[in-house]
């Protein structure tokens, strides 16, 4: 447990990463997606690795963060934080309400809830074409440029200068949450996630705690698409429907659950994976099937936990490294 | 009024499908508190074995047996070497781990029959159409209603009148109590769960020369299925096929002028019922 681990230190960590990223890939394309989709992913880790709410709707606001995005910048030209601004608004009242209704229903119930309030969303984009494009989607969506009012307006059009502004985005939206849940609001996620009729029986409204997780996934989710969408210049349907849900749910879970780091090896071994592997193999779905399998009945702490093992037994201290079964550990 | 009949058996023929999906899901459900997304993935199974063996043996009666009680013992092995492990966890754990399973199991099938679609034809007996008056109906799809309709009637027989019967339901009402009064409830499980997915193969086999097998149609099938269930009422067979003929007759009766509004009022009213009547329709309290 690094609990107690500075702001400072994690500051310093995905700073670093943010900048190695782009070189170690040898594209600021795919290292944005990676940063990109690891906000949404930790945007799922809130609920699932934090909270212990399976959330199958998760594209609703990742889409509900790209069209509010696309939308603002096509037809009234915002700058990027305007864009972002309506995007975090959009994705973070969804969630609110969302939230609101879901947690009113335990297990498979919930589930449900939050995949049937998902489904509407994509069959109301779908018909909505004179606002989202329908099949379509949005296209031509602009990387609006990052005005300050003080300083000149800064062009986000070049890859690369993009990639800046979704590192600068990521790197505070990660510490923020990083601190969200090193806090008592954190330590009450848990309780919750670990016991909630205990929490209850303490007297934390739990609902009350329940729907903040949720605003905040929503927002961060929403964040992710937002960006996500200037970065491809498309909005397509498919940011909405049920199988980016899923893939959002592989990476939280893939990486770690209940730990932010984990979400981004999550993201990037998924998104590198795809894009290194499915043109030598096209099947290697089926061993992120077995892996999540794996995962799930053997190591919580996924990707995450294995990196920190293997860190440990380099540095010596890990001596019995055939640690099989190992609890849930949260950064 | 003929255009309308029509889309009635269109209705019940597919909601008969989502009958048997729906069946499976709410007996292992009941019975072992346990949510299968592989679901869909194993009726998927269902639709390419009863291709496969009908591709070898060029007959298609026996496809239709077999592919069910293959997919049945695939349902054993799996029950056996994993699910059996996980009837004790919570719900979102078990959903994120048949997840996989589904993964697996859809990308084997793509390895094993490639990514294009298997198209799957009816016996020559069951081609052409029924003309009665002005009345024209495929007669294959009757006989899909006909022969779900048995199994349905089959499975409640069973439900109500037999010894297993009594056990699966006490099982599904306690079922620690059941194996407190002595009754092997570990063989009780493999045997319920083998039978709610041999319902989804067999489900996959039958929907096979209508749709041809696809190795993502068990997707699209996994949310109906649930949407039904949750509707019907979780655990409630009655319920499961109330459930299914009210999707299936929506679904085809708006699908000539609001397809995509069915699916709206579809998710919209299952989540109006788990907020209003948790239970569903059937459902105990």
């Amino acid at each position: 447990m690094n609990k107690h681990t500075p702001i400072s230190i994690h500051f310093i960590a995905v700073a670093v990463l943010a900048c190695v990223l782009p070189v170690a890939l040898q594209s600021p394309i795919l290292a944005a997606e990676v940063l990109i989709f690891a906000l949404a992913a930790i945007g799922c880790n809130l609920l699932l690795g934090y909270t212990g709410l399976l959330p199958f709707g998760q594209a609703l606001f990742f889409g509900a963060g790209a069209y509010a995005a696309s939308l603002s910048a096509i037809h009234w030209q915002s700058s990027m934080l305007p864009c972002l601004l309506f995007a975090i608004l959009a994705g973070g009242l969804l969630a609110i309400a969302v939230g609101y209704l879901s947690i009113r229903r335990q297990g498979i119930y919930f589930v449900m809830l939050t995949l049937a309030f998902g489904q509407l969303g994509y069959f109301i984009a779908y018909l909505a074409e004179g606002i989202t494009g329908g099949e379509d989607g949005l296209l031509d969506v602009p990387r609006a440029a990052l005005d300050l009012w003080i300083v000149p307006a800064i062009s986000l059009d070049s890859d690369w200068a993009f990639y800046g502004w979704v590192a600068l985005v990521f790197v505070v939206s990660f510490i923020s949450l990083q601190r969200l849940v090193d806090s008592p609001l954190g330590s009450v996620l848990q309780a919750i996630k670990q016991n909630e009729q205990r929490a209850i029986a303490i007297g934390y409204q739990v609902r009350f705690y329940k729907i903040a997780v949720f605003a905040f996934s929503g927002i961060v989710t929403a964040l992710a698409g937002a960006l996500y969408a200037m970065l491809l210049n498309f909005a397509p349907l498919s940011n909405i429907d049920i199988e980016t849900s899923e893939v959002i749910i592989f990476m939280c879970v893939l990486g770690g659950l209940g730990s932010l780091y984990g979400s981004i090896v999550g993201a990037g071994v998924y998104l590198v994976a795809s894009e290194m592997l499915s043109d030598i193999w096209p099947r290697w779905m089926l061993l992120l099937g077995l892996l999540m399998i794996f995962v799930m009945l053997f190591a919580r702490g996924g990707l995450w936990l294995g990196l920190k093992l293997l860190w440990q037994g380099v540095k010596g201290y890990g001596q019995d490294k055939k640690v099989k079964k190992v609890e849930v550990s949260h950064d | 009024m003929n255009m309308f009949l029509f889309e009635v058996m269109n209705g019940v023929a597919l909601g008969m499908i989502y009958f048997l999906m729906a069946a499976g899901l709410t007996i292992i459900f009941g019975m072992m508190n346990f949510v299968n997304f592989a679901h869909g993935a194993l009726y998927a199974v269902g639709a390419y074995l009863c291709f496969q063996v009908i591709d070898w043996s060029g007959n298609f009666w026996l496809g239709l047996i077999v592919a069910p009680i293959l997919v049945g013992l695939l349902a054993l092995v799996l029950e056996r070497t994993l699910i059996r492990h996980l009837y004790s966890f919570d719900h979102p754990t078990q959903i994120l781990i048949t997840m996989g399973v589904m993964l697996v199991i859809r990308e084997v099938i793509l390895l094993i029959w490639g990514t294009v679609p298997k198209p799957v034809s009816p016996p020559d007996i069951l081609t052409g159409v029924m003309v009665m008056g002005d009345f024209v109906y495929p007669y294959y799809r009757m006989f899909v209603i006909a022969v779900t309709a048995i199994i349905g009637l089959g499975l409640w027989l069973m439900l109500e009148r037999t010894r297993f019967g009594i056990m699966i339901r006490a099982g599904s009402e306690n079922s620690k109590m059941v194996s407190l009064l002595g009754l092997n409830s570990n063989l009780l499980f493999s045997v319920t769960f083998v039978l709610g997915v041999a319902l989804a193969g067999l489900g996959g086999a039958l929907i096979s020369p209508i749709r041809g097998a696809d190795a993502f149609m068990g997707v699209e099938a996994l949310g109906i299925a649930f949407v039904v269930v949750v509707i019907g009422g979780m655990g409630s067979f009655p319920g499961a096929l109330a459930g299914a003929l009210v999707v299936g007759l929506v679904q085809s009766l708006s699908a000539g002028f609001w397809p995509e509004g069915t699916n709206i009022m579809i998710y919209a009213v299952m989540a109006m019922i788990i907020l209003l009547r948790p239970n569903g329709l059937f459902g105990r309290t």
